[in-house]
């Protein structure tokens, strides 16, 4: 039975599923950019026009459109190393302390990630609350006047990074923590014989062994950070004044709240193309410093 | 072996036709296969438990498929694009036109004669006006609310206007001496997130939507002088920018003793603030040039395909029975949009629900174009741009116009 057909027989199901699952809706939403389909549309194929680049073109004069772009870098350049060297932390200091109290700070750190959004988003709303809320109570008592958690523009954004951070740590604390566990003895019990201090072991072992894992957490979580959707759309609906809008939650208003799936397609194609840049530049950066 | 193994492979395969012709009838969604099945989508969880009685009176089964409103649009959407649709769909009155332009309601227009109920003069003449879209008839009303003012008598009383302001004049003099009360004391709570809300307060300076028109209809004077108004509510701090206290508790500390709403927050306060009974009621909108609200709630539509048009039009010709309506009333607490349903005492004696019944006699429609959605929400963002972003009104408005002339254009 052995033939050159055998290794496909196996990948075969799964390269078709993904085939259908995954390249076709791109494709296909690749293909309605660059139409005006909306809900009519949809009903009655004959009434979308092929418009070429207009959508595109519309895209990058729509101040809101801009706005969210912004927001979006924002998020990415104060929530990805927030959440990296966060999540870093605690794996680092997890991995320190005893067995059982460290079992039980992992469930802990974990539980955020595997909670439902909406549960999260009534409790934080509650913490963030202006004229109840826990954090302004806080505050309070050591005469701080009350922050206007989600009521404004650059404070909302900050607040939702917060929110970001903290249920994100979870899943790249694992993967640190597992990375720092496969770090082999022998390189401590060399350096404690030639006198190093637990400083000098982080920075000369313990960082650059884990550069893998590092690496990986960073782009998965950069990759995440510019999807960022879940949390402006259940804590501040993009507002106040467009303030926490993301690039992901501008698609889903264009495209499922105002039907407007051409315009939304496109913009996911300008998601998509920003993604793939930042992917790539850190691969280019990653390359450059294999010799470790 | 050869012949066994066909045997094998004819028996598996008639073994799976078998299993699929048994489930078909079970399986297809939407307009069921058996003949004396209706199906009904709708957003109200209450009708499962209230079509029973119908079920026995005419002999049909109505197969009730509730859908919350959060999923509803998304719903509609797939079953548009798909064609498998229910029998009969509730729509609400905003998405009359974006739907209907999709053509996804059959035209009932000729079945009207055929039926009691369903005569146009039964219903209020401003609900009548969200079920036609460009000559033709989309849906039957169904249930019917509106915006009112509730007030607080006692706080109100203390400024001079016991019975609550009349006139938006008599409002800002109220809004005034309440907001010089204090610190965190406000007048009103004005509805923020509610697209309905700037066409309302436009109507009542006499501003109209007229379709032809498209972008055109937003530079008249009537939409700058309601937007004016807004912001002076804002900007004297009558009402509050931020979400601030949790509402109810608000209303019933009386830092908030006023906010506009619709029929439904009866029952919220009466439930959420018990400590304050008979201190506060609703009345009439404030006027202007009139006192025009919005006309909403929701009608009985037919899907487009569906193949038991008949037994839809006399499931939805028992729901606008005036009897029905009271019922449904007493179920759910929706205003009927039959008029001889108001006569009911379960409704006439009611004076909170009669305010909303005399309310509902000075409503407009709202625009019935597709773009109204859009355009609520761009109108939502420009009042937020100039309430909390400091943005100059005539600006603002300028924005506003050359974006919904975009929007109208597309």
């Amino acid at each position: 039975m052995k033939s050159k057909w055998t290794p496909f027989l196996f990948i075969g199901p799964a390269v078709l599923l993904l085939i259908i699952f995954s390249f076709v809706p791109i494709l296909i939403a690749f293909g309605i950019s660059f139409t005006d389909t909306n809900l009519i549309g949809l009903a009655n194929w004959s009434k979308i026009n092929v418009i070429a680049f207009d959508n595109y073109a519309d895209l990058f004069s729509d101040k809101k459109f801009l706005e969210s772009i912004g927001n979006t870098i924002f998020y990415v350049i104060i929530g990805v190393p927030l959440a990296v060297g966060s999540s870093f932390m605690i794996a680092f200091f997890l991995n320190l302390i005893g067995s059982w109290l460290a079992s039980t700070f992992r469930v802990i750190y974990y539980v955020p990630s595997v909670t439902n959004i909406v549960a999260i988003a009534v409790v934080w709303g509650f913490l963030y609350n202006q004229e109840y809320g826990l954090f302004n109570y806080l505050l309070s008592l050591v005469d701080i006047d009350k922050v206007p958690w989600l009521e404004d523009p650059l404070v909302a954004k900050l607040s939702l990074i917060l929110l970001a951070v903290w249920k994100s740590n979870g899943v790249s604390m694992l993967i640190f923590l597992a990375a720092l566990q496969a770090i082999p003895r022998v390189y401590y019990e060399a350096a404690d014989i030639d006198g190093a201090n637990r400083w000098q072991k982080l920075i000369k072992i313990t960082i650059p062994s884990m550069s893998f894992a590092t690496f990986f957490v960073t782009v998965t979580t950069l990759i995440g950070w510019l999807q960022f959707f879940e949390e402006p759309f259940v804590m501040t609906d993009g507002g106040p004044l467009n303030g926490t809008n993301s690039i992901a939650l501008f698609i889903y208003q264009e495209g499922f709240q105002y039907n407007e799936f051409g315009y939304g397609a496109a913009a996911s194609f300008i998601l998509f193309a920003i993604i793939i840049v930042a992917t790539l530049v850190q691969f280019k950066f990653r390359k450059s410093d294999q010799t470790l | 072996m050869l012949t066994t193994k066909k045997l094998m492979l004819a028996l598996m395969f008639g073994f799976i036709l078998f299993v699929a012709a048994c489930s078909d009838d079970s399986t297809t969604e939407g307009g069921s296969s058996d003949e004396n099945t209706i199906t009904v989508w709708t957003m109200s969880k209450a009708l499962k438990d209230f079509v029973p009685q119908y079920e026995e009176e005419a002999g049909v089964n109505v197969d009730v498929q509730v859908i919350p409103w959060d999923n509803a649009h998304d719903k509609l959407l797939t079953a548009v694009a798909s064609g498998e649709g229910p029998d009969v769909l509730q729509i609400g009155t905003t998405w009359v036109a974006e739907f209907a332009e999709a053509s996804t309601f059959l035209d009932l227009t000729e079945y009207l004669d055929d039926y009691d109920n369903l005569a146009d003069d039964n219903f209020y003449e401003s609900a009548i006006g969200t079920t036609k879209y460009k000559e033709q008839t989309i849906g039957i009303p169904w249930y019917v609310d509106t915006r009112a003012l509730f007030y607080r008598t006692d706080i109100l009383a203390d400024v001079g206007y016991p019975e609550g302001p009349a006139t938006w004049d008599e409002m800002i003099n109220a809004s005034r001496q309440l907001a010089a009360r204090g610190d965190e004391q406000y007048a009103i709570d004005l509805p923020t997130t509610d697209p309905q809300f700037p066409f309302i307060l436009a109507w009542e300076q006499g501003w109209n939507y007229e379709i032809g028109n498209g972008a055109d209809n937003f530079q008249s004077k009537g939409f700058k002088e309601a937007i004016e108004l807004h912001h002076l509510f804002y900007e004297e701090e009558l009402s509050q920018t931020g979400e601030g206290k949790e509402f109810f508790q608000a209303f019933s500390d009386g830092s908030k003793p006023m906010f506009i709403s619709g029929p439904w927050d009866i029952g919220m306060i009466k439930e959420r603030a018990p400590d304050i009974e008979g201190k506060w009621d609703v009345r009439l909108m404030p006027s202007a040039e009139n006192n025009k609200s919005m006309m909403g709630g929701a009608h009985l539509s037919i899907f487009h395909n569906s193949e038991k048009v008949d037994k839809s039009l006399d499931f939805i010709n028992w729901m606008a029975d005036p009897e029905t309506q009271v019922e449904w009333y007493k179920a759910n607490s929706e205003l009927p949009a039959n008029l001889s349903a108001w006569e009911d005492p379960a409704l006439a004696d009611d004076e909170m629900v009669s305010t909303f019944g005399e309310q509902l006699k000075s409503t407009q429609p709202l625009p019935l174009i597709p773009e109204y959605e859009r355009l609520g929400q761009e109108i939502l963002t420009s009042l937020e741009e100039i309430n909390r972003g400091g943005a100059d009104i005539d600006q603002a408005l300028e924005e506003f116009q050359t974006k919904a002339a975009e929007i109208l254009d597309r």
